[in-house]
């Protein structure tokens, strides 16, 4: 049973409370530039879930499940040479595809198990700079990199992106499948492939 | 009263409990390899098959939902090495959806063959 002298109690309880936590000192301000609207650095590896479009989080699953792939074969036994070919896109959205395959690219490096030849698309940079360094006069003859000196990949990477959607209004769904060959360049042999595939749905 | 009051009061306690531990729990020893956040929501990690193939450590974890209800799991393996020490930048976190009473396997394979041990970070949602 409460009488009034307990809820007295109470009450000058509460407020001493209340002068207690107003009078504590304020937290300090973070190193940050920030203005109306509010602005965060978020998880670069968290799931994006924005849209069914094309994403983050795919992309990063594509790479993860082709390294993987590709390191747990052993296809890379003696450090082989490799390059990247084509890699298409036939979804209707616009998608940056050298950045699967440089994101595939830059684990494989990284795992030390294979070694990068210059793509085709990257091969005029190289061209250039052979050419600056033997055709310019402008270097010392004995620290140019010579002309013909370049090792050739022994296999080619070739990808393709599809995506099929489905649309009834209320839900939409749409289903990637990313497939990825290793061809031997001499044999013109798929030496490894594999593909992942990701459903994404949406209801409004 | 009082009493009937607290019967069901501890009955909603002893359901939600239920809820949040599966009745057949994460083994110890797939327990010390998992990392998890907040409630089960009666999922656990079955099994754990950690392999090294052509010096790569790879691994296959079985995730278990006991209950009938459909469960959402995100999860992501960490790499360490013989130090402890994380290798690579860290996987992406995946999100798996877990029919009521079903298994589902999920697989990784290390970025160098550096790795050594594994952490599989999940959490689990109820919807």
């Amino acid at each position: 049973m409460l009488t009034r002298s307990h809820l007295l109690v109470m009450l000058l309880a509460l407020s001493s409370g209340l002068t207690a936590c107003s009078s504590s000192t304020p937290p300090v301000a973070s190193p940050v530039l920030r203005f109306d609207r509010e602005v965060n650095y978020g998880d670069d590896k968290a799931v994006e879930l924005v849209t069914n479009e094309f994403g983050s989080t795919d992309l990063q699953m594509i790479a993860e499940k082709m390294t993987g792939s590709l390191l747990e074969t052993g296809i890379f036994q003696g450090r082989p040479t490799v390059t990247i070919s084509t890699v298409k896109n036939k979804t209707s959205e616009y998608i940056d595809t050298t950045n699967i395959m440089n994101s595939i690219q830059t684990t494989l490096v990284k795992s030390g198990k294979v070694r990068f030849t210059r793509s085709i698309n990257e091969m005029q940079a190289g061209v250039d700079e052979l050419q600056r360094q033997n055709q310019s006069g402008l270097y010392k003859q004995h620290s140019t990199a010579k002309i013909g000196k370049m090792t050739a990949a022994k296999y080619s990477l070739e990808g393709e992106l599809t995506s099929i959607v489905k649309d009834n209004g209320s839900t939409k769904d749409v289903f990637y499948k990313f497939t990825l060959k290793m061809f031997d360049v001499e044999e013109g042999t798929i030496e490894w492939q594999d593909e992942k595939q990701i459903r994404k749905t949406s209801k409004r | 009263m009082k009493s009937l009051l607290l019967a069901a009061t501890l009955g909603c306690m002893t359901c939600l409990a239920h809820a949040a531990q599966p009745a057949n729990p994460t083994p110890p020893a797939v327990a010390a390899k998992v990392a998890l956040r907040g409630e089960p929501y009666g999922v656990r990690v079955a099994e754990m098959r950690i392999v090294r193939k052509n010096d790569i450590l790879t691994v296959q974890a079985d995730l278990e939902n006991t209950v009938r209800a459909n469960r959402t799991v995100f999860y992501r393996f960490r790499w360490l090495d013989d130090m402890g020490n994380q290798v690579g930048d860290g996987e992406s976190w995946k999100q798996m959806g877990l029919y009521g009473l079903q298994l589902q396997t999920v697989k990784s394979v290390a970025p160098n063959s550096s790795a050594t041990d594994l952490k599989l970070e999940m959490n689990v949602e109820q919807k």
